[in-house]
């Protein structure tokens, strides 16, 4: 059995420690019953089972530790290579800013905004059918969602005029 | 059940429950051409929309996705070697050489028509089964559905890709984000840390899409579109599929079906596995093994069978027991909690007809994917050179339109992307979030089962289980063997065929 310290121990660490913290955490996150109500009645406690998922984290946790060891799995994580990393990272930072500018301006606009940004990151020169696909596609989907699904999805920002009545798509 | 049966014929027999599967099935046709977009990936996207229709509009929608979607992988596979979803990769073996050949357009109606043979049939037996087996399960109380949903989730654990115990120690995370919100019983508040969006439990279809969907699309942007399919690649060619060349491969049409029929009832295993089992079984029974590989059509039409027979018999614990054998089921019990309908013994109780009816409409879609398939295939095969630099983008964009309209808040898009680099990191670490999805999912329930029979026992919870409910008792104690047979069983299907993940 080889015996090193790898990616899999420190997450069989962190399973330990978050089993602990959650053991200690839940006499305070579970609210209590304001009245008990039948007192010769047999209920389950509403701690008692994430007291089960605490202790049976705990235990698996501690045989991973021990299996982790032996384990030869490559954290694939550390292989990535710089362009992985750049268009990883790219993309949850345009989508962190995709949500306040699809609730902000509208699903339609954050959308257009969102494809054009990154169908040109990710290679795409023919900005015309980015522009085109960009604004025809989100038009589209809030169209579905809102005529045939009838849900909503972010209005446009103008439609709190009266004159602009988006609700025709 | 055979009132419900009759019924169910009446209910599935609806103009606009062909519509919207057909929808369904175009749409599973055209992502799973496309390389890299898997079957799972297109359920988890399009589940918003099952969540605002019918349930039988719903349901047999995305249930046209899944079986679209399995087929629609063999397409690239057969004409550039590239599978567009893991059920094809076996296709790759006598698919791209039969185009090489000139006969494309024979390889993918072999395909095609193999794939609805396999799917048509095993669904036909799904619709046999699950009757009796319901009726079993109604028989069923609080302790047993607790025993038996027990044993769902280790028997999962174990057979999901990676080390078991890592499998485990997902489920119990998964059991965790389930307690999130009210305890079943009480209803009393539990981990919420503050956040009133949480009060009522993490949000199901965010938690969905963002850890199936959104770890799929990271995986394809690690590289930049770089690889150019050219258009005389895609080119369909040849002379099409006679009668006598399929009637050839019925034998190993009808022995593929079997053992995808037989794998779609094993958890945990699915449409890879079947696929790989399917080829190793036609090329041993065949009397020419040597011309597999080298572009037979018997290749391609065993693969194909066997991947697409897995669909219908994976349903037959989702529906009796309400246990899902695998992640796409595990979306459609999404879809199904969503309209109200919690999969199990209730369910066949309650509601048997439509059941039946959706059963029934897994038939009627086979008719109608032949059709679909027929016309639209060299329209799937240009699919395939669509640039990934706008498919990447829309995915997105979709995944947070189908968030959105689930409550409408903000907190539900942090919700998503939190589960989409949850799902990256742990896919990028070995472990697997099919455990997660299904703890998180069967975890209330299982709550729910122990706390009723813990009320049930009167405080004697182990000689209650042990004496007044021996069927209990027996399951748990058949849990630890049924568990290492099948790791066991799993573990080997995939060493042997070399499936991982």
């Amino acid at each position: 059995m080889e015996n090193k310290f790898n990616f899999n121990t420190i997450a069989a660490i962190m399973f330990v420690a978050g089993a602990i913290i959650l053991f200690i955490f839940i006499p305070s996150h579970i609210d209590k019953p304001l009245i008990q109500l039948a007192t010769g009645q047999f209920n389950l406690s509403p701690e008692l089972f994430p007291r089960i998922i605490a202790v049976c984290m705990f235990l698996l946790g501690a045989w991973f530790l021990y299996k982790s060891r032996s384990l030869t799995e490559v954290n694939e994580l550390l292989n990535l290579d710089k362009e992985a990393i750049v268009n990883v990272t790219t993309t949850l930072v345009m989508m962190a800013i995709y949500v306040p500018l699809m609730v902000n301006l509208g699903f339609v606009i954050g959308s257009a905004i969102m494809i054009i940004a990154m169908s040109t990151y990710f290679g795409n020169r023919n900005y015309v059918a980015g522009v085109l696909v960009g604004i025809f596609l989100p038009m589209a989907i809030f169209a579905t969602f809102r005529r045939v699904l009838l849900v909503e999805l972010p209005p446009f920002p103008i439609d709190i005029y009266p004159l602009t009545n988006w609700s025709l798509i | 059940m055979f009132e419900s049966f009759v019924e169910g014929i009446g209910l599935a027999l609806r103009l606009d429950t062909m519509i919207y599967m057909s929808g369904g099935l175009f749409l599973g046709m055209f992502v799973g051409a496309l390389p890299g977009f898997t079957t799972l990936m297109a359920m988890a996207l399009l589940l918003p929309i099952s969540f605002f229709l019918d349930p039988l509009l719903g349901i047999p929608f995305l249930i046209g996705v899944y079986k679209g979607g399995i087929y629609g992988g063999s397409i690239p596979a057969i004409l550039i070697s590239m599978p567009g979803t893991g059920a094809a990769v076996a296709t790759t073996f006598d698919g791209p050489a039969l185009t090489k050949k000139g006969q494309g357009r024979k390889a993918l109606e072999m395909a095609l028509f193999s794939s609805v043979s396999g799917d048509l049939t095993s669904d036909i037996i799904t619709i046999a089964l699950i009757g009796p087996i319901a009726a079993v399960a109604l028989l069923l109380g609080p302790p047993e559905l607790a025993a038996i949903l027990f044993l769902a989730l280790i028997v999962i654990s174990a057979t999901s890709s990676g080390v078991f115990v890592k499998g485990l120690l997902m489920l119990v995370v998964g059991l965790f984000f389930g307690m999130i919100g009210q305890d079943p019983i009480g209803a009393l508040s539990r981990f919420s840390f503050g956040f009133p969006e949480i009060e009522a439990g993490i949000p199901l279809l965010p938690m969905l899409i963002g850890v199936f969907a959104l770890p799929e699309i990271f995986v394809n942007i690690e590289k930049k579109a770089s690889s150019l399919i050219k258009a005389e690649d895609l080119k369909i060619s040849g002379a099409r599929l006679t009668w006598a060349e399929f009637k050839s491969c019925g034998r190993t049409i009808a022995r593929s079906t079997m053992i995808g029929t037989g794998i779609g009832m094993i958890p945990g295993v699915g449409q890879v596995v079947a696929a790989f089992m399917g080829y190793a079984a036609a090329k041993s029974a065949s009397s020419h093994p040597e011309t597999f590989g080298q572009g037979d059509l018997e290749g391609v039409a065993a693969a194909e069978a066997a991947n697409n027979a897995v669909n219908g018999p994976t349903l037959v614990p989702l529906l009796t027991l309400g246990i899902p054998g695998d992640n796409l089921t595990v979306i459609l019990v999404g879809a199904f909690i969503a309209q109200g309908l919690r999969p199990g013994p209730q369910l066949m109780e309650e509601q048997g007809a439509l059941v039946f009816a959706i059963l029934i409409a897994m038939v009627i879609a086979n008719i109608l994917f032949l059709g679909i398939g027929y016309v639209c295939i060299p329209l799937f095969a240009r699919v395939v050179s669509l640039r990934k630099s706008f498919l990447l983008p829309i995915t997105l964009v979709f995944a947070f339109a189908g968030t959105w309209v689930f409550r409408a808040q903000p907190f539900d898009l942090a919700v998503l992307v939190f589960f989409g680099a949850f799902g990256y990191i742990a896919k990028k670490i070995h472990f697997d979030v099919t455990p997660m999805a299904m703890g998180f999912i069967l975890g209330p329930t299982l709550e729910y089962s122990f706390g009723q029979s813990v009320t049930l026992s009167s405080g004697h919870l182990f000689s209650y289980m042990l004496f007044e409910r021996p069927i209990t008792g027996a399951i748990f104690a058949i849990t630890p063997v049924i568990t290492y047979l099948m790791w066991r069983r799993s573990n080997r299907l995939r060493n042997q065929f070399g499936v991982d993940e």
